[in-house]
């Protein structure tokens, strides 16, 4: 025991900022609301066990819940596949060996660092308004563009359109995993007059399996997080009409407009099991279509 | 990489918890410090600064800090800090939150101070017992206001319009929009379309004889009242006289963007003490009206306390605190700087003080609040627990049926049964 101690003990006192940030700031409060999940709590009187009650609620009898499962479920249906290809596409390009690519690589990276901004969650409401930028450019082809953040068919477009823009950190990882398939393969590919479309589908892609593998789960749980923009351009209760009820919008609201902290606490734990659920079955199915290149089969 | 994932995951789920596990923050000052905590604007925000000044250099020794924020993020705010026990001492409190804050324990009585640091004693007494909860005081009125639709006087004169905009209908309103709409080529329409107004949908169902609410909190407003208040809406939607639809749907918007503002349109809703905010965005005068009612029945308004200042249960420093409170609504340079930007004060010694200074628009907006004195109906019962929520449910709704998406009567029914669930759900 002593030594354990003697041996351990510097490193752990380094580590401690670190350990009572999160057994204070991190598993405290996810205890904390583990509990606070099971009771009826309005932030101002002291919590009231309550059972099961709270879940029983939301599958049964919580009609905005499916909705912002509904919504959320689409959003992550269109934004994640729409931004892994464009990542994918930008990331081939640059990987064709253009002057100044550091350069690029920076300009491309910009959006998603200012992608969850606020600034940019208004500048896109300003854009896609009816009299914003983007129907001042459709106007001059002749077309008299609908209010596209404030009509409950197109708003959530806005928002996949803003997620495909912050494509920089997947395009990134892409872009390293381009590097490093070995070239001879497309030059013995192109003796063999392979067409380009036939050396995407049967050398990048394959050989690019555990990147977007990875891309795929990071994404899927980063989408399924999305508040900041969402919370500005729908005014911070999933208006128009619901149509942009994100499930962290709703539970924000749950909690802080409606003071429903217990209810709330188990929306969010019925995400985080959501969210294991998604990541745990694209594991299952990696087994299927990724491979490691010092796996054998 | 799963380490990544977790702790981003973790992220997310303390979002929600951490609020609960928040502490006060203890304050270090030595001198005495009172906090105090509003909603406002940026004219109400230089004036509230201002009495905070005067306030210091009256009393020496006790500090006062200002916060301030929209009124949206305000609650949001609010219910954070009430839960961490790290409110401020004094509050801004709105009639629609005040039952819900003192049956929760939050706030502090104001009995045990009146008459000794706090002086009420020549205040209006209607007025002043808004601020009653189960018959003690835990608001104290800092100014009365009433519904009103704002008017840009300039597009009425165009139109040709000389309407007496005390007494006008229900069914007055569509052609006056009209006549407005064509008056401009089309280019201003007549009016916002009210339809997500949860403020005139309340004077609708009074001017049909109801209340929202009954005492139990049973709701007692019918899915026809709600049914044909949307349908009034509709018919002008569809003649093109009132608002689009882009606009309707925006909920609160911020004064600078309302129509009569942007020039969209030619009236918009607001509470009586917004005009001066309003008028110092505009170039044409405006002119204030009241919600036109059923011919041969109530007017349906009321006139309520439009904010109140309350003391917390979190409070440390009560005499500096009831101090300030009281130089608030009595200290004639303090009342001077506040003028009318809060209401109408409910003290006849401020009132008289304060007539000869004030503007056109303020003049304006006194005359309005005289010309409905005896127009008006009784305050609305206090409401129950969970109706800040009705009131998004509302919107929401309407939002809907203005977008076309449920019809009238279908989301009126609805909307009643709704309604009571979150009532109930909410004891």
């Amino acid at each position: 025991m002593r030594r354990f101690i003697t041996r351990n003990a510097p490193g752990y006192t380094f580590l401690l900022p670190w350990l009572i940030g999160f057994f204070l700031l991190t598993l405290g409060p996810i205890l904390a609301s583990l509990y606070l999940s099971f009771t009826k709590y309005d932030m101002v009187s002291a919590p009231r066990w309550v059972g099961w009650d709270n879940y029983v609620y939301m599958f049964t009898r919580d009609r905005r819940f499916w909705k912002a499962l509904h919504v959320t479920f689409s959003y992550v249906a269109l934004a994640v596949p729409a931004r892994l290809i464009m990542a994918l596409a930008v990331a081939m390009i640059l990987d064709k060996g253009l002057r100044s690519i550091s350069l690029y690589r920076a300009i491309f990276y910009l959006p998603s660092l200012l992608g969850s901004s606020i600034a940019i969650a208004i500048l896109w409401r300003q854009l896609f308004a009816k009299d914003g930028a983007v129907n001042a450019v459709l106007s001059f082809v002749g077309i008299d563009g609908p209010s596209w953040i404030t009509d409950p068919n197109t708003s959530l477009y806005t928002l996949v359109v803003l997620a495909m823009w912050q494509f920089g950190s997947p395009m990134l990882i892409f872009l390293a995993g381009l590097r490093s398939i070995p070239k001879d393969l497309y030059e013995a590919a192109e003796i063999d007059g392979t067409p380009a479309w036939r050396q995407f589908t049967r050398i990048t892609l394959p050989l690019l399996a555990p990147v977007i593998f990875f891309n795929l789960v990071l994404q899927t749980i980063d989408a399924f997080k999305t508040f900041s923009s969402v919370f500005i351009i729908s005014h911070g209760n999933g208006a128009p009409a619901d149509s942009l009820l994100f499930y962290t919008v709703y539970l924000f609201n749950e909690a802080f407009s409606f003071f429903r902290m217990g209810y709330a606490s188990a929306l969010a734990w019925v995400l985080l099991v959501i969210i294991a659920v998604f990541t745990g079955l694209a594991f299952l199915s990696s087994k299927y279509w990724v491979h490691y290149e010092n796996e054998r089969d | 990489m799963t380490k990544i994932t977790r702790r981003t995951l973790l992220g997310t789920m303390g979002a929600a918890a951490a609020a609960s596990a928040m502490s006060a923050i203890p304050g270090f000052a030595a001198e005495r410090t009172i906090r105090h905590f509003w909603w406002g604007n940026p004219e109400r925000d230089k004036r509230t600064f201002a009495v905070i000044d005067l306030f210091q250099k009256h009393h020496a020794g006790i500090k006062v800090s200002g916060e301030t924020i929209g009124w949206k993020d305000y609650w949001t705010k609010m219910a954070t800090q009430t839960a961490g026990s790290n409110m401020a001492d004094l509050i801004q409190m709105d009639y629609r939150y005040l039952f819900e804050y003192v049956h929760r324990g939050a706030l502090k009585p104001l009995d045990e101070y009146v008459g000794k640091t706090l002086m009420l004693a020549d205040f209006d007494a209607a007025p002043l017992s808004g601020g009653k909860v189960d018959g003690k005081l835990y608001g104290l009125n800092i100014g009365s206001n009433s519904q009103v639709l704002v008017y840009n006087n300039k597009a009425f004169a165009d139109a040709g319009i000389t309407a007496d905009v005390i007494n006008w209908t229900r069914e007055d309103f569509p052609a006056i929009c009209e006549k407005i709409t064509s008056a401009s080529g089309g280019k201003m329409k007549g009016s916002d379309d009210l339809s997500t107004s949860v403020d005139i949908m309340q004077v609708w169902v009074r001017q049909n004889g109801r209340e929202f609410y009954d005492a139990d909190g049973k709701v007692t407003a019918t899915a026809d009242d709600i049914a044909s208040f949307w349908d009034y809406w509709a018919q002008m939607r569809k003649a093109g006289v009132v608002s689009g639809k882009d606009r309707t749907v925006v909920i609160n918007p911020p004064l600078s963007e309302t129509g009569i503002v942007t020039g969209g349109t030619a009236i918009s809703q607001f509470w009586s003490n917004q005009m001066v905010g309003i008028q110092a965005l505009m170039k044409d005068k405006v002119g204030a009206a009241m919600f036109p009612h059923k011919k041969d029945g109530p007017y349906g308004q009321y006139i309520k306390p439009s904010m109140f200042m309350s003391l917390t249960r979190d409070v440390k420093d009560v005499d500096a605190a009831i101090a300030y409170m009281n130089d608030w609504v009595n200290d004639p340079e303090s009342t001077q700087v506040l003028g009318l930007e809060r209401g109408i004060p409910c003290s006849p010694k401020v009132r008289a003080a304060l007539k000869p200074t004030l503007s056109d628009t303020e003049k304006d907006a006194v005359a309005f609040f005289d010309a409905i004195q005896d127009r008006v109906g009784k305050l609305p019962l206090p409401e129950p627990k969970g109706a800040g929520e009705v009131y998004e449910l509302f919107t929401r709704t309407a939002s809907e049926v203005v977008l076309d998406k449920i019809k009238p009567a279908e989301a009126a029914g609805q909307f009643i049964q709704d309604a009571q669930d979150i009532v109930d759900r909410a004891r």
